[in-house]
């Protein structure tokens, strides 16, 4: 990727690619301060969450469609692959769409963020952005996804809980990917490893500098506090092609909490 | 009947210049939609993209030409496709893709069955059909996209005009290698 230039906003100290094309309706913000969100599952909370997916899966598909066209000269079976995200991501975005009206609800109801897009697009290299991208934050959407389907689901709404596993089952193959051109980059050149790591070095200073902050409150008012990690999903992050010492790692992280217990949950917390 | 192998080969790898090229066009264009139902449409259709290019490109290999390799279109071929891929406004997108650009390019892929065999080059054959039959899919679901959005505005008929004009007179789009030396291996 050389001679690309683009805009950039600075939120909180961090600079950032500045969003992707919205329309009007929608009202983009950059910190959790700005946003509408409401921990019950009250139908107002259920449209926003699904309203706040929908244009996540929108900034996936962006990220995706990006690397595809900054990055001409990366391997064919790669550019594929990226090319195959952006169709699921795509899709993603249009059945969460859908399952917003059937709710009753519209785009531009709720405030919007496009906090990865921001991140992931500052990047200039490609193994950097797999592990920002699709090792971090679709690696924590595995997670999340294995919760939220249960939380639908005990809150009476199947239909979204089956659309949010089909979408679970998707995202594992962008994660597993990723995992294994990462590694297979490395063996070829082990610089990789140096980008990876400043990728992840810059997305871990963004977190920091977004991070909540004592006594904010969002913008209806729902007092704010750092979100507790959601419960590993040990098994579906396997699937996804992290190593048992990678998910051991997360599970440490996440104080040992996981859904879904394999063997090595229970190892990793014996 | 007359195609060469040699001719083949160029005229395939032509193929998957372009549709690497519209893969490409449509990745650019994601982020800088603003209508959600467009965005979506590009993320869909580039995958189809990607998936011609591949079976073009494994197919240049069978015809000698390595794989996955692509070439250049003529000059002013070019200037179509780049025409097409400088539209800002989605209306220009929209109908530069979907009624200027696609139907062009389905007509150069029939123009190719008309003049290859189908027997000796039925591999070819296979894969202009399924791009033929992907484009016919993809017309429909912007045809859906207009009835899901009725209030996008229609292209500047001026610049869609110039693109066809552009496109009708751009009839040689493969760009051949001169004929081989009788001593060269092709």
């Amino acid at each position: 990727m050389t001679g690309v230039s683009f805009e950039t906003k600075v939120v909180r100290g961090v600079t950032l690619r500045q969003a992707p094309a919205r329309e009007p309706c929608f009202t983009c913000v950059d910190l959790d301060s700005e946003m509408a969100e409401w921990p019950d599952m009250s139908d107002m909370s259920r449209r926003e969450r699904i309203h706040r997916h929908m244009n996540n899966e929108a900034g996936a598909l962006e990220i995706a469609a990006l690397c595809v066209s900054d990055f001409p000269d990366a391997p064919w079976e790669l550019r594929m692959l990226l090319a195959r995200q952006a169709a699921d991501e795509a899709r993603h975005a249009t059945l969460l769409y859908r399952r917003l009206r059937e709710l009753g609800g519209y785009k531009g109801e709720f405030p919007i963020a496009n906090y990865e897009w921001g991140v992931t697009g500052m990047l200039e290299n490609l193994p950097g952005r797999l592990a920002v991208q699709n090792r971090t934050f679709e690696a924590g959407l595995i997670d999340l996804l294995g919760a939220l389907r249960n939380t639908w689901r005990e809150a009476g709404d199947g239909v979204t809980a089956d659309l949010l596993d089909g979408i679970l089952a998707d995202e594992i193959t962008h994660v597993r990917f990723a995992n294994r051109w990462i590694r297979q980059m490395t063996e070829q050149d082990p610089t990789v490893l140096l980008k990876v790591a400043m990728a992840v070095r810059f997305l871990g200073r963004a977190n920091e500098n977004v991070a909540i902050r004592e006594g904010e409150v969002n913008a209806v008012g729902v007092p704010l506090k750092p979100k507790a990690a959601p419960a590993v999903n040990v098994d579906d992050r396997l699937a996804a092609d992290f190593t048992e010492d990678e998910v051991k790692e997360v599970l440490r992280q996440a104080g040992f909490r996981s859904i879904l217990p394999s063997r090595l949950a229970e190892r990793a917390s014996a | 009947m007359g195609l060469s192998i040699r001719e083949k080969a160029d005229a395939v790898a032509t193929f998957r210049f372009i549709s690497v090229y519209l893969m490409e066009t449509l990745a650019r264009w994601v982020p800088t939609t603003p209508e959600l139902e467009v965005k979506v449409l590009f993320g869909r259709h580039l995958w189809d993209l990607a998936q011609h290019a591949d079976a073009f490109g494994k197919r240049t290999a069978e015809l000698r030409l390595g794989l996955h390799q692509s070439r250049r279109p003529t000059a002013a071929f070019m200037v179509v496709l780049e025409t097409m891929a400088g539209a800002a406004g989605t209306p220009e997108r929209l109908d530069g893709f979907f009624e200027v650009l696609m139907p062009d390019l389905g007509s150069r892929c029939r123009r190719y069955l008309d003049e290859t065999d189908h027997l000796m080059d039925e591999p070819t054959v296979r894969i202009l059909e399924r791009v033929l039959a992907d484009f016919t899919r993809m017309r429909r679901d912007r045809e859906q996209l207009g009835q899901e959005r009725p209030d996008l505005p229609t292209a500047d008929r001026a610049w869609l005009e110039r693109l066809r004009r552009m496109a009708a007179s751009a009839r040689d789009y493969v760009d051949f290698r001169p004929p081989p030396k009788t001593a060269e291996v092709v």
